[in-house]
């Protein structure tokens, strides 16, 4: 076992993957001699030279058309966008084409293509650094989404997104980057499509993803205290959805909660509680409750605290539905 | 102030008025290879003409004619070798033709049987039809860059029309193509109108002139100029193999239908102009310089009308008995593998299909 | 050869008609494919369009300046014999209807096709919504047979908690489960299977739930000796040549007895403020099948004889267990006999099917000691329970008029003029 940040696990992820995969590159702003504003991409450059680590113009929609033309070309880009509100250029070749081109051709032709993106608030950044696009992506058929919410699973799921024949789209969340966890050296591919209980409990089912799941574990800790016993399910992709892992828990607990940073009309969690309303409806005690951003656009930092999804909200939240 | 390339005077082989033009040896091309280009430009009319009337006729839902930009289509696509690729966009039947796709699967695209069309883009080195103007741009830039780190000594061109030099992709793409020296040929067919707006409402510079910004080669040609579009692609094409140096080329032509199938341009333009244009007609132009330079005689353009005209028939015989897919395929290739949640999207559909509850109600389609 | 009407095409991208501004051929007119018809006007372009054939122009759908809708005929084609081969097998008129493919509106899809299977019923009372309760709850209540719409809800805003439906499962139902004590959340009853209400449980489900909500309803019983009974059936089926079970004598006699009771055939209809009194008896047969309780309707048994009655009987049961039963069959009784015995019940206390206002149910028939002139003998005797509509009848009553029928069932003359 090597303790290693999340950055440092999507760093080793990327280098196992290039070492373990001659067509696997790199591309994006800024990924290259400095090894990506979050040092995603640390020490690529020198290891795999600049045909496989390519600094790229900057502009998000010309590295989104380009990477998928050279995964149309045999190759296996794995593409940087440098922050989440930066990908929105980007959104026309991500829908329209990486998305569709397996549709399109009946199978003939592929994009397997992996796009980072740097996600989430709460790393007082300035305006257009902070978004939750997960909805965007999810909505489209065509793409997978993945968020990872630990060093070990950026690292299985990285690998495991580099290696998938379809487009993911891969949110990082950028204020669990320094976070340290346990991640095996030489661990492969954590399979895609599949949630995780990151902590058991039988009252109340929280469901969240990505830097989400700290504040879910913080608000089940102060549960336990109550004596309310809350699981906490790491969704880890959105796209496939892990409906049985879904349903399970809440059938389990009978009470659940979504939470994301994302706002909230629209946003994925509805989805959750759709399919919850859809697999679970004869064993939900309560309504669902979403605790996520609110209805505005991502906040100036100095309010980001009263704006995400914080610990008290979610133990708020739980505690009002357990109590129906 | 005059913008450069705004004004040059586009690339010209075959003549105007009465100038006799090139002797055939001048062309560089043998005589069967310019009597093909000939028969192709008959060929992609026909077919062309034939695709309008079934539209009208209910068997295609839209059709984009080309008519008047035959030389401009042909001409570049007959300079291709059979390993380069070709990203088209959606008014490109004249490069399929010449590809040898199956015009019939290229139309299953405006029959609505299936996106892009239902030929095999790989055999043939022929992305499917793009709708989204330019964003096709940037997957032949990234595919050339891709056949660059291949060491491949083979070219990508793409296809895309006056109004797509507005879009950002146009522009990323040749940022992209500059940078990384992809070897691309980027094909503009100025037609003069994107639907309803006209070039100098498009651009206030000039097309081929945007290539220096960028820093590789503009080429501005007559694009009614079959033997110029040719010799233009063929020099962009060897660049890009040989050097890693992408050309943005220019082709000057006319766009003498409509837009599409539903568009009225009488509403925007005027018929002086559309008859100025008419008389400059590419097939003609080329056919009196065949004649008059002796590579081709009447025995021979009444063979290839026949051959066109029986292209055309066996076109609609096909297009006319192509049926949608049934509805499973929908769900086939949205991934590798299909999840859950879209199997039993896929489990409803088929069985709804199966009992004949999709498609059709009273007063509907069977109706 | 064949006339071929060219149905307009949706010329532009979701148009639903145009006006033909000026017809470029006449009625009588030789045409090549392809060769222009008509100019037509859609709301977008001005369109030349192509015909698909090459005949001769046998009719015009249309004069200059009308309208013609996408998918009606614009004109008629009679494919000339004399005109090259057209090589169009496969064109054989458009594949699809006129409209074209993927674009226009067609009206495909919007409507909706005829349901077939039961009717939906909504889930609401005529009187008010739905009540609130979680789902689990209504699950609950469900398995316990508790109608929520009883409950009075004593949660937040009214919401019928657990106590509160197993406090009314407990309250109405002596023999109901125990309700789980445990209140926490997921500390309930552990679940072998929840099984969907569908098809004909769900039609049993409501009709009862309605009788038992809406009737105020009370059973009364009398012991029947059939010693009688027992020997007419031996008798009238060894006549006939077929076996003879009690039930047709007892559902002739019931439909004699409706003529001195009028208001066992009857129903209450509160919405009118009456009672209505039929003057036909028609008796719903309570018959067990595969797919659950059906209910097949012997009609006019008061015009039949015993052995019509029999025949009638056997012929709807045994339509009503294969399946084949007419909804006929199954609609219109006024009044309905169940044959517990015939499962070897001693005696039911059955739930009126609404809106009759009165059901029979007729026990086992066995050797029971019954007290006869004073002495314990043993006789072959039938408990039949009553159920009545109290708003219709009262138990004075109804007990007069289960007095009346066993008297006749027990009598050998009453028996015997009984039309055979």
């Amino acid at each position: 076992m090597a303790e290693l940040t999340m950055a440092g696990a999507l760093n080793a992820a990327l280098r196992d993957a290039m070492r373990g995969d001659a067509r696997t590159i790199v591309l994006g702003e800024d990924v290259g001699r400095l090894g990506g504003v979050f040092r995603v991409t640390d020490g690529l450059l020198s290891e795999f030279g600049g045909e496989r680590v390519i600094d790229t113009p900057l502009a998000e929609g010309g590295i989104a058309g380009v990477s998928i033309g050279l995964a149309l070309a045999g190759w296996h880009p794995v593409a940087e966008m440098q922050f989440d509100a930066f990908s929105y250029p980007a959104l026309d070749q991500l829908i329209s084409h990486a998305a569709h081109y397996r549709f399109r051709t009946r199978g003939r032709m592929t994009v397997p293509l992996v796009v980072r993106i740097p996600y989430g608030g709460a790393i007082h950044a300035a305006e257009s650094h902070s978004d939750s696009p997960e909805a965007y992506y999810a909505h489209t058929a065509g793409l997978k989404v993945v968020v990872p919410s630990s060093p070990a699973d950026a690292y299985g799921l990285l690998r495991a997104a580099v290696a998938d024949p379809d487009p993911v789209i891969f949110l990082e969340p950028k204020s669990r980057y320094w976070t340290r966890g346990e991640v095996e050296p030489g661990a492969g591919a954590e399979p895609i499509g599949r949630a995780t209980i990151v902590r058991p409990g039988q009252d109340c089912t929280v469901v969240a993803y990505g830097a989400m799941i700290a504040r879910a574990l913080g608000a089940a800790e102060a549960a336990a205290k109550e004596g309310i016993s809350v699981e906490v399910l790491d969704l880890r992709s959105l796209v496939p959805l892990d409906l049985e892992a879904l349903a399970a828990s809440v059938r389990r607990t009978g009470h659940a909660v979504v939470v994301h940073e994302a706002q909230m009309t629209g946003g994925f969690g509805a989805e959750i509680v759709a399919r919850l309303v859809e697999d679970a409806f004869d064993y939900l005690e309560a309504p669902v409750a979403r605790v996520t951003g609110y209805d505005t656009p991502y906040p100036p930092s100095s309010l980001e605290d009263h704006w995400l999804p914080s610990a008290d909200r979610i133990l708020a939240a739980v505690e009002r539905v357990v109590a129906y | 102030m005059t913008v450069d390339g705004s004004t040059q005077e586009p690339l010209r082989i075959l003549p105007v008025g009465d100038d006799p033009g090139p002797t055939p040896a001048e062309t560089g091309l043998e005589g069967e290879r310019l009597r093909e280009l000939y028969r192709l430009m008959a060929f992609v009319r026909a077919a062309d003409a034939e695709a309008t009337a079934l539209q009208r006729q209910g068997e295609l839902a839209v059709y984009p004619p080309l008519l008047g930009q035959e030389a401009a289509q042909v001409g570049s696509a007959f300079a291709l070798d059979p390993d380069d690729w070709v990203f088209p966009g959606f008014r490109d039947m004249g490069p399929a033709l010449v590809r040898g796709i199956d015009l019939a699967e290229y139309l299953d695209f405006d029959r609505t049987i299936w996106h892009g069309g239902s030929y095999d883009p790989v055999a043939h080195r022929f992305a499917p039809q793009c709708v989204p103007v330019a964003s096709q741009i940037l997957h032949a830039v990234g595919y050339a860059i891709g056949t660059k780190l291949d060491r491949r000594p083979s070219a990508v061109l793409t296809y895309f029309g006056d109004g797509a030099t507005s879009e950002g992709a146009f522009h990323e793409g040749c940022n992209f193509a500059g940078v990384f020296g992809a070897p691309v040929v980027l094909f503009c067919q100025n037609n003069q109108w994107a639907i309803s707006v006209p070039l100098d409402h498009q651009t206030h510079g000039a097309i081929a002139g945007k290539a220096a910004a960028y820093g590789f080669p503009g080429v501005r040609v007559d694009g009614n100029d079959v033997l110029a579009v040719h010799r233009a692609t063929a020099e962009a094409l060897a660049r890009a193999r040989h050097e890693g140096v992408p050309t943005l080329i220019e082709a000057v032509t006319y766009r003498l239908g409509p837009h599409s199938t539903a568009d009225d341009p009488t509403r925007y333009r005027s018929a002086e102009e559309v008859a100025r244009w008419e008389a400059r007609d590419p097939i003609r132009r080329y056919r009196r310089w065949l004649g008059a330079a002796g590579v081709a005689g009447e025995a021979f353009f009444d063979a290839v009308e026949e051959a066109a005209r029986a292209l055309a028939e066996d076109l609609r015989g096909k297009v006319t008995a192509s049926r949608p897919h049934p509805v499973e395929d929908l769900f086939a290739w949205v991934y590798a593998e299909i999840p859950e949640s879209l199997a039993r999207q896929r489990d409803e559909a088929v069985r709804l299909a199966a009992e004949g509850a999709a498609g059709a109600g009273e007063g509907g389609r069977r109706g | 050869m064949a006339v071929r009407d060219f149905l307009l095409p949706d010329l532009g991208e979701g148009l639903e008609d145009a006006e033909v501004a000026r017809w470029l051929v006449a009625e009588g007119d030789r045409v090549e494919r392809n060769q222009p018809l008509a100019e037509l006007n859609t709301a977008k372009a001005l369109v030349e369009v192509p015909s698909p054939y090459a005949g001769v122009v046998v009719r015009r759908h249309a004069a200059e300046g009308e309208l013609v809708k996408v998918g009606a005929p614009l004109v008629s084609i009679e494919e000339g014999a004399e005109g090259k081969a057209s090589g169009d097998g496969a064109s054989a008129g458009p594949a699809r209807p006129a409209v074209l493919i993927g674009s226009g509106p067609t009206g495909a899809g919007e409507t909706v096709r005829p349901r077939v299977g039961a009717e939906v019923r909504p889930h609401g009372g005529p009187d008010r919504g739905p009540v609130p309760a979680s789902p689990p709850i209504r699950r609950l209540a469900k398995e316990l047979g508790v109608d929520l719409r009883a409950v009075t809800g004593t949660g937040p805003g009214g919401r019928v908690t657990r106590e509160d439906v197993t406090g009314a499962a407990a309250g109405t139902r002596a023999a109901a489960p125990a309700a789980p004590a445990a209140t926490g959340a997921g500390a309930g009853p552990r679940v072998a299977r929840a099984m969907p209400v569908r098809g004909t449980r769900r039609i049993i489900a409501e009709r009862l739930t309605r009788s038992v909500r809406e009737i105020p309803q009370a059973t009364t019983f009398l012991t029947l000796d059939a010693t009688i009974l027992e020997a007419y059936r031996r008798e009238v089926g060894a006549e006939a040549g077929r076996p003879l079970g009690p039930l047709p004598v007892l559902v002739r006699a019931l439909a004699g007895i409706c003529g001195t009771f009028p208001e066992l055939n009857a129903s209450f209809e509160a919405g009118r403020g009456e009672i209505v009194l039929y003057a036909d008896v028609n008796v719903g047969i309570a018959t067990d099948t595969d797919r659950g309780l059906v209910i097949p309707v012997v009609r006019g048994a008061g015009d039949r004889g015993v052995l019509d009655v029999a025949a009638e009987i056997a012929r709807l049961a045994e339509a009503a267990r294969d399946g084949t039963i007419a909804p006929a069959d199954l609609a219109g009784a006024t009044i309905t006999v169940t044959n517990v015995g015939s499962f070897g019940a001693e005696f039911g206390t059955p739930v009126i099917d609404p809106p009759q206002a009165a059901i029979l149910a007729l026990g086992a028939v066995a050797p029971r000691p019954l007290v006869v002139d004073g002495a314990v003998v043993a006789r072959p005797a039938a408990t039949l329970g009553l159920t009545f509509d109290h708003r219709v009848l009262d138990g004075a009553e109804a007990g007069r008029a289960l007095a009346a029928l066993v008297e006749i069932l027990q009598d050998p003359f009453k028996l015997g003029a009984l039309p055979r």
